[in-house]
């Protein structure tokens, strides 16, 4: 069972990694990745709220939306599965703002150093993905959270390599017209090139 | 006829500076004259070192590091084809032979890395480095000597404008520029570099499994019994060191890059430290995969440490890829680091990836994307070590 687990972890993190193979939560990952100890704060929250997210839309997808999940409110034969867009969105946005309040509460630090990024998670691909690919591939709970902290590390570990790649290409000399978006659309090409190294690998 | 062409080189030089009409071409004249003569120009104001190393003299040192691996690739392109076709030859008619082969690569190399490096100079105007004659001289070694030109031209092209020049040339770039035409090719063209099958210059249809991919194809065996009992090629230890295999030009013969390596390391232009690190993490992943082995059917587990660090290009990889200055990480802890998880993830790679036999090219490259963050954590420890020793 714990094979089980550490190779859906692995999976998660290399071999399919949310943001190099399935190119989710682009846009914040082009953003932000400019200074390393800002992208590094993004990826802790995005992996955070991953994390939660998961097994909670897990549960809500299992307990309320998927095809004859009422059944145990006496509708055996409902199907709300449509809403599922429509309700991951809203439990994400939901969630960031319910970690939000907690982190305040509990762990000041946390929380500033952190900032305007996690209410900005609410909006990050990735995290919707993530609940989208837990539905498509039928995993249950403990499946669903182990996923979600492995898309997480995976993002945190694209994230954290791009920027210090930045930082350092900050004394290249790239063309005028390839400045910024452009240079770092292109690195994520090579970078997730370089990731191919584990694709194939089956666990 | 020296003093004629220094004059006439005089003579036509305020036709390319400042106001001259070609002055767009002062990179190719440049280029030109520093070709022919070394460098009058003096420096000005300081620091002033005084030490004839410069760009120049590294990358001609790597150059002057990798040459007996041209020779040597050449003859055993010769004796494979010799095997395979049953035929002997002396050791000269060898190397006549293998280099046929080899020279094409070479100038098509040369031809397609040249083009763009003037090209970027040119309209960019800045310098043509000499940095491209050591990417284009490691491409040819890691190419088999039965590669199609066209997709060397191709490759080439894409390595050396994505892998560097868009960063601006020569001692900007992340990625190693011969590494990303490598994995260009591997990535693009899979049916003649994936390194399953063996590259020689043989009768047609003369093939057969790589010593890498023999144990990886097979299960619930010891990897150690299966290649003994390879008859086509000689896979033993000693073999494989010596170099007489099957493989891409460069990298058969070990104890050629062993003296290579040592030469890079005496003039400091490679770092040991990345190569012990990578040798340490290859054995310590090799011996952690050989406890492994009794509990799994994968065969490639049980390949001993020093077997893997002869078999593929896990030595040249090292000696000339990973130790690459600007690719690799900066600073000295941090090369420990690179080094070692290049080694590791090598093994890893090799004995888990079924798609990929050799995992040498893509644990470099991986690691170059993560050098930079390496660095970053290594130099952040320190401050953060100082802070606290000091700033109480």
């Amino acid at each position: 069972m714990l094979e089980h687990y550490l190779s859906l972890a692995t999976k998660a993190i290399f071999i399919e990694n949310i943001l190099l193979a399935y190119f989710l939560g682009m846009c914040s990952f082009l953003a932000i990745s400019k200074r390393v100890d800002t992208s590094i704060g993004l990826g802790f929250a995005v992996t955070f709220v991953l994390t939660i997210t998961a097994p909670a839309n897990w549960a809500i997808h299992h307990y309320f939306l998927e095809d004859g999940a009422l059944s145990w409110a006496g509708l055996p034969e409902v199907d709300l599965s449509f809403l599922n867009f429509i309700v991951f969105i809203a439990v994400i946005a939901a969630m960031v703002q319910l970690v939000e309040l907690i982190l305040d509460r509990f762990s000041e630090k946390l929380y500033h150093n952190l900032g305007i990024f996690l209410p900005l998670i609410a909006v990050n691909c990735s995290i919707l993905g993530g609940s989208l690919f837990l539905v498509e591939r039928d995993y249950n709970f403990m499946e669903s959270t182990i996923f979600g902290f492995g898309s997480g590390l995976g993002w945190f570990l694209a994230i954290a390599s791009m920027s210090s790649i930045r930082y350092k290409l900050r004394y290249s000399n790239v063309p005028l017209r390839l400045k910024g978006l452009g240079i770092t659309m292109l690195l994520t090409g090579l970078l997730s090139m370089a990731f191919m190294a584990f694709s194939g690998i089956d666990l | 006829m020296v003093n004629a062409l220094r004059k006439l080189i005089k003579n036509i030089e305020p036709k390319f500076t400042d106001d001259g009409p070609l002055q767009r071409f002062f990179p190719i004249f440049e280029a030109t004259e520093s070709f022919l003569f070394s460098s009058d120009e003096k420096t000005k104001s300081g620091p002033h070192i005084r030490d004839s190393v410069d760009i120049k003299r590294v990358m001609i040192l790597v150059v002057l590091a990798l040459i007996p691996c041209y020779i040597f690739g050449a003859i055993n392109i010769g004796v494979q084809a010799g095997i395979a076709s049953g035929k002997e030859r002396t050791l000269f008619d060898n190397f006549v032979f293998g280099m046929g082969y080899i020279i094409p690569v070479i100038i098509v190399t040369f031809i397609a890395g040249g083009f763009w490096e003037v090209l970027f100079a040119v309209i960019r105007k800045h310098d043509i480095y000499e940095g491209f004659l050591v990417t284009c001289a490691l491409i040819p070694l890691l190419m088999p000597p039965t590669i199609p030109l066209w997709q060397v031209f191709v490759a080439t092209s894409f390595g050396i404008v994505i892998g560097k020049e868009i960063f601006g040339g020569v001692g900007y770039n992340i990625f190693n520029p011969a590494l990303v035409t490598r994995a260009f090719i591997y990535f693009a063209y899979p049916t003649t570099i994936a390194g399953d099958k063996v590259w020689l210059v043989g009768p047609d249809g003369y093939s057969g499994a790589t010593a890498l991919s023999i144990p990886a194809a097979t299960e619930n065996s010891n990897a150690l019994d299966l290649l003994n009992n390879v008859n086509q090629f000689d896979f033993s230890w000693i073999n494989m060191v010596m170099g007489y295999i099957p493989g891409s030009i460069g990298e058969t013969n070990k104890i050629i890059i062993l003296l290579g390596a040592l030469f890079l390391i005496y003039v400091k232009i490679a770092s040991w430290r990345t190569m012990l690190g990578a040798i340490l993490g290859l054995f310590f992943t090799a011996i952690v995969t050989n406890t492994l082995a009794p509990f799994s059917s994968n065969t490639m587990l049980s390949l001993p440490p020093h077997y893997h660090l002869v078999m593929g290009s896990f030595m040249f990889g090292v000696a000339f890829m990973a130790t690459e200055p600007v690719t690799s990480a900066h600073t000295n802890r941090g090369k420990w680091i690179y080094g070692f998880l290049i080694g590791s993830l090598t093994v890893i790679i090799r004995s888990i990836n079924p798609a990929y036999p050799e995992g040498i090219m893509l644990a470099i490259l991986l690691m170059n994307a993560f050098a930079p963050l390496i660095d970053y954590f290594v130099v952040q420890k320190n401050i953060n070590q100082r802070k606290f020793r000091y700033a109480k």
